[in-house]
Parts: C-alpha cells; sequence; structure tokens
C-alpha cells in the first residue's frame, strides 16, 4: 500500500515538473490557431516554421548572440579575477584577509534590488548605461561573491606541499600559482563556471535596468519584449519556439553536471 | 625582501576583484541608504535631503503596505506548501528505483531555466483561452475564472508558479537533509519500532531542524523578492491585485517618471523586512531540539 502511494507521488510531481515543459515543446511545433482548437493534441504536422520566425522576426537570433558575447566577457574576466582573490584568501592570509572575505559573502546575502537605484546612477554618470561593456563588469562584481567562495574553498584543501616545491624549483608565486595551482583547481573552477553559466543566462532584473535598446537585449529580456509584442501579434507557436530555444541549452548543461551543481548549489545553500 | 615581494604579490591578486566588489556593489550598498533620505528624480540631478520624508510618504500613500500585505501571503502560502510538498518528495524521491531516480534528476528543471521562461510558460498555462487549468476545468463542465485577470483568483495563480519555481531547491536540500541522518538511527529506531509516520515524526523531522530552517528562510526570502515572475505574469494587476514590494519599486523608480529617493527608501524597507522576518524565522525555531535533548 506504502509503496503504491510513494509511486503515485513520485509520478504526480514528476509529472508536475515535466509536463508543462512537454507542453510547450508540442506546442512549439503547432500553428495559434492549432493551439486554440486542440491545446493538448499532438500537431497535426509539425510547424519547424515557428523556429525560424522566433529566430529572426523575433530576433531571438540576435538576442541568443548578445548572450553569448555577454556570457563569455563575464566568464573570461570573473574566473581569472575570483580564482587570484581566492588563492591569497585561501593560502595567503594576511591580518584582514578574513575581513576581506566575510565582505565577500555578505553579498550573498542582500537583495540586488538594495543596490539598484544606486548602481543605475553610477553607470549614467560613467556613461556606461545601455552598454554590453557595462553590463559585463556589473556581471562580474555581482558573480564574485559566490565564485570566491567556490574557489576559496578548494584551494584551502589543495596540499601546501605543492605550491612549496614549485617555489623551491624557481618558481615566482605567480608562476606557481598560474602553472601548478591553476590546473589543480579545475574542478572547482568547473563547478563555478557551470553554475556562473546558468545564472548568467538566465539574468533579467539587472540587465532589465541597465539595457534598454532592443538591439543589445539580452535573451531573457528579449523574449519578454517578444511576449509584450505577442499580446498585439498572438503568434504564440513561435513564443513557445522562443521558449524552447532559451530553456534548451541550460536544461541540456544541467543534465550533462547535474551532480556537480547539485553539489555546489546545496554548499552555497547551506553556507548562503 | 622575501616579504616585501609577497605584499605586492598578494596585492596585486587581490586588487582586482576588490576594486570591481568595491565601486560596482560596496559603494552603491553604502549610498543606498543616503540616497533614501534625499529628494532625487530622473529629471534634474538637484538632490534635496529630506531626511524620512520619502518613509513617511511611501506609508501615508498606502500602496506599498498593500503590496507588502501581498509578499506576506506568497510567503505563507509558499512556505506551507512547501513544507507538505517538499517533505514528501524528498521522502519519495529518497528511495531506490527509476522513478525516484528520474525525479531526482529533474526536480530541478524549473530553478534552472530562467524566470521570464517559468513566468511566460505560467502565463500560457493559465490562458482563458488553451490553458491547462481552464481546459481541464472545461473538460469537468465547469466555467473557468479568468485566473490572472481576476483580482480574486490572480494572487493565489502567482503562488502556484512561484512554488513551481522554488520547490525542487527544497526538495534537494530536503533530501540531502534526509539522507544525512545516519544509518544506525534508522536501525536503532527500527528495532525500537518505529516505522512509517513514527519514524517520520520521531526521527527524520526533528533530525532535518537545521535544513529545514535553511528551506523556511530560503522561501522567506523568494517570497520578498519576487518580481521578474510578478512583472511578467501580472505586471502588478489587476488592479494591483498582485502588487508585489519589489514591482511597486521599479514602477516609482523607473517608469514612467523616476522617483529614485523614493525607490531607494522601498528597497529599504523591503531589506529591513527580509531581515526581520528572518529573525523571526530564527525565534520561532528556536534551539535544534535534539541538540537540547542530548545535552
Amino acid at each position: 500500500m506504502t509503496r503504491l502511494l510513494r509511486g503515485l507521488f513520485l509520478t504526480l510531481f514528476a509529472a508536475a515538473v515535466i509536463l508543462p515543459m512537454v507542453w510547450v515543446v508540442v506546442n512549439s511545433l503547432k500553428s495559434t490557431s492549432e493551439i486554440i482548437s486542440t491545446p493538448w493534441a499532438l500537431p497535426l504536422q509539425p510547424r519547424w516554421g515557428n523556429y525560424v520566425k522566433a529566430w529572426t522576426e523575433g530576433s531571438i537570433g540576435r538576442y541568443f548572440f548578445n548572450s553569448l558575447l555577454i556570457c563569455f566577457a563575464t566568464l573570461a574576466i570573473l574566473l581569472p579575477v575570483s580564482a587570484m582573490a581566492s588563492y591569497i584568501l585561501a593560502k595567503f592570509p594576511f591580518k584582514g584577509s578574513q575581513v576581506i572575505f566575510t565582505g565577500f559573502l555578505g553579498g550573498l546575502m542582500f537583495p540586488q534590488f538594495l543596490v539598484i537605484v544606486p548602481l543605475f546612477l553610477l553607470m549614467r554618470d560613467l556613461g556606461a548605461l545601455n552598454t554590453q561593456w557595462g553590463l559585463v563588469l556589473v556581471y562580474v562584481a555581482f558573480s564574485l561573491p559566490f565564485t570566491i567562495f567556490v574557489l576559496t574553498g578548494f584551494f584551502s584543501a589543495l596540499p601546501d606541499e605543492l605550491a612549496e616545491a614549485a617555489t623551491i624549483d624557481g618558481c615566482t608565486d605567480a608562476q606557481t600559482f598560474w602553472r601548478v595551482m591553476m590546473p589543480l583547481a579545475k574542478p572547482g573552477l568547473v563547478v563555478a563556471l557551470i553554475f556562473n553559466i546558468i545564472g548568467l543566462w538566465n539574468e533579467y532584473n539587472l540587465a532589465l535596468i541597465l539595457l534598454n535598446t532592443p538591439d543589445r537585449f539580452t535573451l531573457p529580456l528579449g523574449l519578454a519584449n517578444l511576449m509584450s509584442t505577442n499580446q498585439y501579434t498572438s503568434d504564440w507557436g513561435a513564443l513557445f519556439a522562443a521558449i524552447v530555444i532559451v530553456m534548451s541549452p541550460v536544461l541540456l548543461a544541467y543534465w550533462l553536471l547535474k551532480e556537480k551543481i547539485q553539489e555546489a548549489m546545496l554548499a552555497g545553500a547551506i553556507k548562503g | 625582501m622575501r616579504s616585501r615581494s609577497r605584499f605586492w604579490f598578494r596585492f596585486g591578486f587581490l586588487a582586482p576583484a576588490c576594486l570591481l566588489y568595491g565601486i560596482l556593489v560596496l559603494i552603491p550598498l553604502v549610498q543606498s541608504f543616503q540616497l533614501s533620505t534625499f529628494r532625487l528624480s530622473g529629471l534634474s540631478d538637484r538632490r534635496e535631503f529630506v531626511g524620512f520624508d520619502n518613509f513617511i510618504g511611501i506609508f501615508k500613500n498606502g500602496t506599498l503596505a498593500q503590496a507588502l500585505q501581498h509578499n506576506a501571503f506568497l510567503l505563507v502560502g509558499a512556505v506551507s506548501l512547501i513544507l507538505v510538498f517538499g517533505y514528501l518528495a524528498a521522502l519519495a524521491a529518497g528511495g531506490a528505483g527509476r522513478m525516484a531516480a528520474f525525479l531526482r534528476s529533474v526536480y530541478l528543471f524549473p530553478h534552472v531555466i530562467s524566470l521570464v521562461v517559468v513566468a511566460i510558460l505560467w502565463q500560457a498555462l493559465y490562458n482563458p483561452q488553451f490553458g491547462l487549468f481552464s481546459s481541464v476545468l472545461r473538460a469537468g463542465q465547469i466555467e473557468p475564472p479568468v485566473w490572472l485577470n481576476d483580482s480574486r483568483t490572480a494572487l493565489p495563480s502567482v503562488l502556484i508558479a512561484f512554488v513551481w519555481y522554488v520547490l525542487g531547491f527544497s526538495i534537494m536540500v530536503l533530501q540531502a537533509g534526509l539522507k544525512g541522518i545516519s544509518p544506525d538511527v534508522h536501525e536503532a529506531a527500527e528495532l525500537d519500532g518505529a516505522v512509517g509516520a513514527r519514524r517520520f515524526w520521531n526521527i527524520q523531522w526533528p533530525l532535518t531542524w537545521s535544513t529545514r530552517r535553511i528551506v523556511v528562510i530560503h522561501t522567506c526570502i523568494g517570497a520578498m523578492n519576487t518580481f521578474a515572475l510578478v512583472r511578467l505574469m501580472t505586471n502588478g494587476g489587476p488592479d494591483r491585485a498582485t502588487e508585489v514590494a519589489l514591482t511597486y519599486l521599479y514602477e516609482r523608480g523607473f517608469q514612467p517618471n523616476s522617483f529614485f529617493g523614493e525607490a531607494t527608501a522601498i528597497a529599504v524597507i523591503n531589506f529591513i523586512a527580509v531581515l526581520l522576518i528572518s529573525g523571526l524565522v530564527m525565534v520561532i525555531f528556536g534551539r535544534n531540539p535534539v541538540e537540547a535533548r542530548t545535552r
């Protein structure tokens, strides 16, 4: 009896998670009139044209490229900058380094919206409003707390002997870091990378405040934009296709690395 | 010589992170408390110190109080639903079997797709013409409500979408907590005859005290900081029936006129509310019951 009940629960929970997403995928292959008349049936014939329409007319292609660019630029700055800081905090503590570490951790605690107005004014004064480089720098700054938290843990766990051996062999501190410690911290860097990719790919609030011309929008912003125009055009098929385009890369990344992601999320949850 | 080179090494490695974080996060953070006591609009650069006028004005206006009530509704609703369904799913997913393994690999899906996707997805599910809920009710010969367009059903509808989004995270944390209970404890309990519901209330519930506290605080913070979901599902409507603190902040600060001082004051109030609620949760949870017993 309890086994039957448990099986029923499992099926219901799994259906509640999966069904809405499957529904979107199925409906992304229908015409709008088909969606309205038979929302829960399979498409009569798959309309791949919805994807073409979302990609071109809906500008999802442009937003996709913008998102890729911003993610890549952010990670290219974020990972070395936070790895360097984490290495010092983990292996070369000094008077006050604990304060700096706590300062970064504090960034996990307060809500983004607390800083959003002063940040907007600062970016306006710097001429960085509505620029992609401005958004990238903001993303780097806001991703530092979690990334430093993860990487400091990884560097602390590395044995000191390796760095000492490299120093004896004549490496400077910086060389030891780049040639010996960075390759050893690769598992930590991968966790930080995956975690940040998901966060950056989905980020909406900061992009909404800092960008305002559609040709610079990231995917979440562009998708929201497409939704608001959909109120007039009512092309649900293309909108559903756009949703599939936005969510599939993250779902794929998650599927490939789910153990690592869950590990990192748990670590973050318990500390934060 | 050596220690001096270490100074520059440390300095050089820490400086980029500290600079970026200081300029783009810490300075705005300090400024926000300052800015909440100024009158400053988007049209001119004149800043005028007004003390607590922004706060007084907001409370006299009444919209923020109404919005915070909606946050409170989401908070209480989400915490209750998540404790019930989170434990059920965590217990069910923790066991062996293919279905449990499947659930374990999909329950975080809603959490990793963008909130924008979640909002549009649920807006479609609530669509009066072709959405899930209307189709089901019509199949049962019941005339469905218009969900997001009716001020009575709009907020509960948003709540369901919010729970769908955060539930996976809670399942993950609770499941880790349940897994952390030592097998010895389970064995001993089984010998004492604690199985089924008794095992849950005497062993699993008290021994997941700290994970439960994490889940509750996480859900509270999420409910107080709801923004994208509401903005994209209902934009605070109909007739402010789903307005929450942060959508109101956005309205005051960024469209169509900018009342930056007032918007910052709302952010400060919301932040204080989050702190108070987290503190309250800590007080309600009190001391770990298991620790107290062993001492």
